[in-house]
């Protein structure tokens, strides 16, 4: 390691510009596909797909499983979503590897141990997948997809996100601050 | 001024680039040219000679035994009238939902209504919404009834026109339905118009209950 | 005509190589947003760091001024872009409670997903979060299938709900993005001045 040349992560971009890419990527879905960004689609299908293949009769039986499963002509996981995610996490890559972003790590506060970040960031993301499932959409689907074709449920979801994420931002400032 | 905007952060600078877009948008008001209607009324005059544009119940019957499958038959009437009953694969949008549908602009599609004025309407908004191909089903769902769930034929008919008949009757067994042979005479007729059997409860195979249901959602 | 999909220029298998090609640059323009660290993330719910909303307002703005103005030059046909049926309160709800996971796990969904490819372990740790929670709501979508359904608006929009010509409704969303911008520049400085951890 030593004898390698460190870099230093370069800082993040100017977030008007990056707002203006994403923007930019975003319009591009649209207008070649028809539709926006999503992100808990690709993770919904992943998870009936495994009910499917551990309790095929359990996930026939389920509405909400169903309609991630399709009519069964086709693999649910040849699915839209699923392949934009793969190129998310692929592109998320390039991105850090050019600015030397790539850390085996965790992000947490100063205050909390590293245990005890996991442990919020599973239960966070628990809450977070109820809650996307329950309103149709997570920030991407829903929020950006949304906002940017004045979707009145849109709308008003970012509000209720906002609303959420700062409800309780005081109660657990000690992990954050 | 060309100083002025240089001076300004990237910040200010896109900001002020998505107010005027923004405020010339104010100004637009209705993006949607889509709500107008633009059409060649030439050919659209010339593509009802000949009848290019209607299907006949007949083929339709012949298309649907043999599962030909590039077409979408669009039942126009109301969700009720459809779970009463509708043509074998056919799906289900009210007219008035047309334009909200997921018909793709270059699917063949196949319109039918009780008869044909609805889907007069139905042919003329999607010709003019850019839709490619777009026919009618020539007599709608009382062509249907008439030709393939209860066909007729009069006792006088000739060998030629009771051969005929025995095809049609395959293809109406084949729908669930009930040829009949009337002795002539009107009055006899109209009696058996009367006492004609209820249409028979056929559920499609794909079309019943929530057709929107198979296809997956394009939502996050 | 635009959307090209929709107007069968391609088909399905090769809308999956677009899918994929598309997801590189949103991943790429997560990443370069900051988006993959969970303290960024974070600091908007604090005040300290609003790259959350400015990168949001200004991608909504930019995608929703396209697409305006691609319609109006005819084209594109803003019919065919897909907007989601509006189902007010359970999306409400949902919304709420998502946005608590927010602030407690960190990310969002495709966020976590940017974090985890950077090597985020708490991002990882998030997805598998997201994995647990959309199968607990499977298991208990039977108990609340009908809540699930309620309130369906259809594809409700804006300029409909409030009776404004579209591009009134994206002026002002321009000039509520703009205010929330400065607002944002202003609230960092106010709190930066607390002495709380700048990310």
């Amino acid at each position: 390691m030593s004898t390698q040349k460190t870099y230093e992560p370069k800082p993040y971009s100017n977030p008007y510009l990056v707002g203006v890419g994403l923007g930019l990527v975003l319009l591009a879905a649209f207008l070649i596909m028809g539709r926006g960004l999503g992100a808990s689609g690709a993770a919904s299908t992943l998870v009936a797909v495994g009910i499917e293949k551990v309790a095929p009769e359990h996930a026939a039986n389920n509405n909400f499983y169903k309609e991630y499963l399709g009519d069964g002509t086709t693999n649910p996981l040849k699915d839209w979503l699923v392949f934009e995610v793969l190129g998310v996490i692929v592109g998320g890559f390039l991105s850090g590897t050019f600015a030397h972003r790539i850390n085996f790590t965790t992000e947490k506060g100063p205050n909390v141990t590293n245990k005890q970040r996991l442990i919020y960031a599973f239960i966070g993301g628990t809450i977070m997948g109820i809650g996307a499932k329950l309103a149709r959409g997570c920030t991407s689907g829903l929020a950006l997809t949304g906002g940017a074709v004045l979707s009145l449920g849109g709308w008003l979801f970012m509000l209720a996100v906002f609303a959420g994420a700062y409800a309780v931002a005081y109660f657990i400032r000690r992990q954050w601050l | 001024m060309k100083n002025l905007f240089e001076k300004l952060t990237i910040a200010q600078k896109l900001a002020l680039v998505a107010f005027v877009l923004g405020f010339i948008a104010l100004l637009i008001g209705n993006p949607n040219n889509s709500n107008k209607i633009t059409i060649n009324a030439k050919e659209l005059s010339l593509s009802t000679i000949k009848d290019h544009d209607k299907i006949n119940v007949m083929t339709l019957a012949d298309w649907i035994i043999k599962e030909k499958g590039d077409y979408t038959l669009v039942d126009l009437r109301s969700e009720k009238e459809f779970n009463e009953y509708n043509i074998p694969t056919s799906i289900n949008i009210p007219i008035e939902s047309l334009l909200n549908s997921d018909l793709m602009r270059n699917q063949k599609i196949i319109v039918y209504g009780i008869d044909d004025v609805t889907s007069a309407q139905a042919w003329f908004i999607l010709k003019s919404a850019n839709y490619k191909a777009v026919y009618i089903l020539n007599g709608g769902l009382n062509a249907w009834k008439n030709e393939i769930l209860f066909p007729k034929l009069d006792v006088n008919a000739t060998e030629e026109q009771k051969a005929e008949f025995e095809k049609v009757k395959q293809i109406s067994l084949h729908f669930g339905g009930s040829p009949q042979i009337i002795s002539g005479g009107t009055a006899t007729v109209v009696n058996q118009e009367i006492k004609a059997p209820t249409t028979p409860k056929i559920s499609a195979p794909v079309s019943t209950g929530k057709p929107a249901a198979k296809k997956k959602k394009e939502g996050c | 005509m635009m959307p090209y999909y929709k107007f069968d220029y391609f088909g399905f298998d090769f809308s999956l190589v677009i899918a994929f090609v598309i997801g590189i640059g949103f991943g790429f323009a997560l990443e370069r947003g900051g988006f993959g660290n969970a303290r960024i993330l974070a600091a908007q719910f604090y005040f300290t760091n609003m790259r959350v909303l400015k990168v949001m307002f200004s991608a909504i703005v930019t995608a929703m001024i396209g697409l305006f103005y691609f319609a109006w030059i005819g084209w594109l046909d803003l019919s065919l872009i897909y907007i989601g049926d509006t189902y007010l309160v359970p999306q409400i709800v949902g919304g709420f409670i998502l946005g608590v996971g927010f602030t407690i796990g960190g990310y969002c969904p495709g966020t976590s997903f940017v974090s985890a490819s950077t090597g985020r372990k708490d991002g990882i740790v998030f997805i598998l979060g997201i994995l647990f929670g959309i199968f607990v709501f499977g298991e208990i979508f039977p108990l609340i299938e009908d809540f699930y359904y309620s309130t369906n608006l259809g594809r409700a929009t804006l300029p409909d709900a409030l009776g404004l010509p579209y591009g009134m409704v994206v002026f002002l969303v321009v000039l509520m993005a703009i205010g929330a911008f400065a607002l944002a520049g202003w609230g960092e400085k106010v709190m930066s001045k607390k002495n709380w951890s700048r990310c």
